[in-house]
C-alpha cells in the first residue's frame, strides 16, 4: 500500500528538503502577495506551516483545508498532502498537524472580520471571501428556520481556496470570438469540468474587454462590461471592491442571483458585455434571451466536458439550439501540463486557427 | 513645629485618601452608567447596521480620551491591526490597560471581561442577547454603586480628616 503511494510521492520528498524555520517569519519575508494574504487571516498556528511549506508547493497552492481535531491538509498543483507543524508535508496523516479548537475559533474569527454576526448571508451561502479574493468554504452546524438554512454554528471544517488570476490567458481567444463587424465580442459560452480554468478565463475576458486595446495587434474598442458574481468567484469583492483587476470599465453585482442580476444589470448599468458564471437553470435563460434582445452581447459560463455534454443539458441545449450563443469555448481538463482550447462555432463546428496550447490556470 | 508641620501631613493624608475614596464611590455608578450606553450603542451597530466589530469599536473614540473611550478605541485598533488577534485577546489586553485608570471595581471587570468572550464569534440575536445580558448585569451593578455612593460617600470624606485627627491626637 505504501509502496504505491510512494510511487506516486516521489516528490514529497524532494519537497521536504528545503524548509524553513519557525514562526510568523512570513511576515518579514515579504511572501508572495497570493498567498499573504491567505495567510493573514489563518491564526499563527496554522500560517506558520504553510508559510514554511517549499517554494514550489507555495507557489502551485490550491487549497488548504482545515478541519477541527483532523489532519490539516494541502492542495497544491492536483496533489494533495497533509502537513506537519514543522511545515513538512507527508502523504500519512498521523504525523500531520491536528488544528485545536482553539485555531478554529480563532479562524473563524478572522475570516469574519471578527464579526461573524455581519456574515449571516455568507453563511447562508456556505463561504466567506476575504481580502485577497480567496474563498473560504464552512462547514458546521446548519440552523434551519421553516425549512431553510438561516445559519451556520459549531463551525468545524474550512475550505480556503487561493485566488489566483492568470493575466493574458484571454488574448489567445479573444480572436476567435470577435466580431469586427460590430466591433464587440461574439455571445460565448465557455464550457469545461471543474477546476479546469473556466471563472479564469472568463474573468480575464472580461478584464481584456474592458481595457480594450489601442495599440499593436487586434487593437479594439474597450466595452462596458457588466459582471454578474453569484458566487463572489469572478471579481470576489470584499465590501463591493473586486479583489481582482477586473478592467476600468467593469461594474459588479455581488452576491446576486444571476437571473435576476442579468435583469439588473440589463436595466441598471447598461453594458455592451455581461459576463456570467456557471448558468444552466431554468430562469437564466429567460435572462440571457433578454440580453441577447437588448443587443447586450453574454459571455458565459457552464459545467461540461465537451460540445456533445452540453448540447445535451436541457437548459443549455435549448439556448444552443435557438443559437443564443456563435461560439463555444471548450476547456479540456488539465492539470500541471498546459491545457487544451478549442473554440466552437454555435453549432459546434470547430473553428479553423486552433489556439496554440495556454496553460489555463486554476480558477479560485 | 515640626511637630506641628507633621500633623499637618498626617492630616492632609488622612483627608486625601479619603476624598479619593469618595471619588471613586461617586464615579462608579457614572462609569457604569457610561458603559451600559456604549454596550446599548454597539447593539445598534450589530442590530441594524450589522457593522464589523473593529468599526463599531472604533466609532467610540472621542478627542476628550477618556478611559473608557480609549479602551473601546483600543480594541478597535489591534484588531485592525490584525496579525491574528482575535476579539477576546485584544478586549483583555485592551481592558488590561485602561480598567485600572476607572473607578470601576474587580467584579464589574469581570462581567465586562466575560462579553468580550463572546463577543463577534455568533450570530447575530445570540449576540444582542450577550450585549443586553452584559448590560442589565452591569446596570444592577450601577444601582448597587449608586446605593453605595449614597451611603458611604459623605463618611468616607469625614473619616478620612476625622481618621487623620484622630491619628494626630494619639500620637500628640
Amino acid at each position: 500500500m505504501s509502496a504505491v503511494i510512494k510511487r506516486d510521492w516521489p516528490h514529497i520528498d524532494e519537497v521536504n528538503a528545503g524548509d524553513k524555520p519557525s514562526g510568523r517569519e512570513w511576515e518579514e519575508q515579504g511572501e508572495t502577495p497570493v498567498l499573504e494574504t491567505a495567510l493573514r487571516v489563518l491564526p499563527a498556528t496554522l500560517a506558520g506551516p504553510v508559510a514554511r511549506l517549499p517554494q514550489a508547493v507555495r507557489e502551485t497552492l490550491e487549497e488548504i483545508r482545515i478541519r477541527q481535531d483532523r489532519p490539516l491538509e494541502v492542495v497544491y498543483g492536483g496533489r494533495y498532502g497533509f502537513l506537519a507543524a514543522d511545515g513538512k508535508l507527508s502523504v500519512s496523516p498521523f504525523s500531520a498537524y491536528r488544528p485545536t479548537r482553539g485555531d478554529c475559533r480563532q479562524l473563524i474569527d478572522l475570516i469574519s472580520n471578527h464579526s461573524l454576526y455581519a456574515m449571516e448571508e455568507q453563511l447562508r451561502r456556505g463561504f466567506i471571501t476575504v481580502a485577497g479574493g480567496h474563498r473560504v468554504g464552512i462547514a458546521g452546524r446548519v440552523v434551519l428556520e421553516r425549512g431553510t438554512v438561516r445559519h451556520m454554528r459549531d463551525i468545524a471544517g474550512f475550505n480556503m481556496r487561493i485566488a489566483r488570476e492568470v493575466r493574458g490567458v484571454a488574448d489567445r481567444i479573444l480572436p476567435l470570438i470577435w466580431d469586427e463587424d460590430l466591433s464587440s465580442v461574439r455571445h460565448t459560452l465557455v464550457v469545461s469540468p471543474p477546476g479546469a480554468g473556466k471563472t479564469t478565463l472568463v474573468r480575464d475576458m472580461a478584464r481584456a474587454l474592458s481595457y480594450g486595446r489601442d495599440e499593436g495587434p487586434f487593437q479594439r474598442p474597450a466595452l462596458k462590461v457588466g459582471i454578474v458574481d453569484e458566487r463572489s468567484e469572478l471579481a470576489a469583492c470584499v465590501e463591493g471592491v473586486p479583489s481582482f483587476d477586473v478592467g476600468p470599465r467593469t461594474d459588479v453585482y455581488d452576491g446576486v442571483p444571476k437571473a435576476e442580476g442579468m435583469m439588473m444589470m440589463i436595466r441598471a448599468m447598461s453594458p455592451d458585455v455581461i459576463v456570467v458564471d456557471e448558468i444552466g437553470r431554468e430562469e437564466d435563460a429567460a435572462s440571457i434571451h433578454e440580453a441577447v434582445l437588448s443587443g447586450i452581447r453574454v459571455v458565459a459560463t457552464a459545467h461540461g466536458r465537451d460540445w456533445r455534454d452540453v448540447a445535451g443539458k436541457p437548459v443549455l441545449k435549448e439556448l444552443i439550439a435557438a443559437g443564443a450563443f456563435s461560439r463555444i469555448v471548450v476547456l479540456e481538463r488539465s492539470r500541471r501540463v498546459s491545457g487544451g482550447i478549442t473554440v466552437l462555432d454555435g453549432s459546434g463546428r470547430p473553428l479553423v486557427g486552433r489556439p496554440a496550447p495556454a496553460a489555463a490556470g486554476r480558477s479560485p | 513645629m515640626i511637630k506641628l508641620l507633621g500633623a499637618m501631613m498626617i492630616m492632609a493624608a488622612g483627608a486625601m485618601l479619603g476624598f479619593g475614596q469618595a471619588r471613586r464611590l461617586r464615579e462608579r455608578p457614572a462609569e457604569l452608567r457610561r458603559l451600559v450606553m456604549m454596550l446599548q450603542q454597539l447593539e445598534t451597530e450589530i442590530e441594524y447596521g450589522c457593522t464589523p466589530l473593529p468599526e463599531a469599536l472604533g466609532k467610540f473614540a472621542r478627542p476628550d480620551r477618556q478611559a473608557l473611550s480609549e479602551m473601546m478605541a483600543g480594541i478597535a485598533s489591534l484588531l485592525r491591526r490584525g496579525g491574528g488577534v482575535t476579539v477576546e485577546e485584544a478586549w483583555r489586553l485592551s481592558v488590561d490597560e485602561y480598567w485600572p485608570c476607572t473607578s470601576m471595581n474587580r467584579e464589574d471587570r469581570e462581567i465586562f471581561v466575560q462579553l468580550g468572550t463572546v463577543l463577534g464569534t455568533s450570530d447575530r440575536e445570540d449576540q444582542l442577547k450577550h450585549l443586553r445580558l452584559t448590560a442589565a448585569l452591569l446596570k444592577e451593578r450601577e444601582a448597587e454603586a449608586a446605593e453605595e455612593r449614597r451611603k458611604y460617600e459623605k463618611m468616607w470624606k469625614s473619616l478620612g480628616l476625622l481618621g487623620g485627627a484622630l491619628i494626630v491626637v494619639i500620637l500628640y
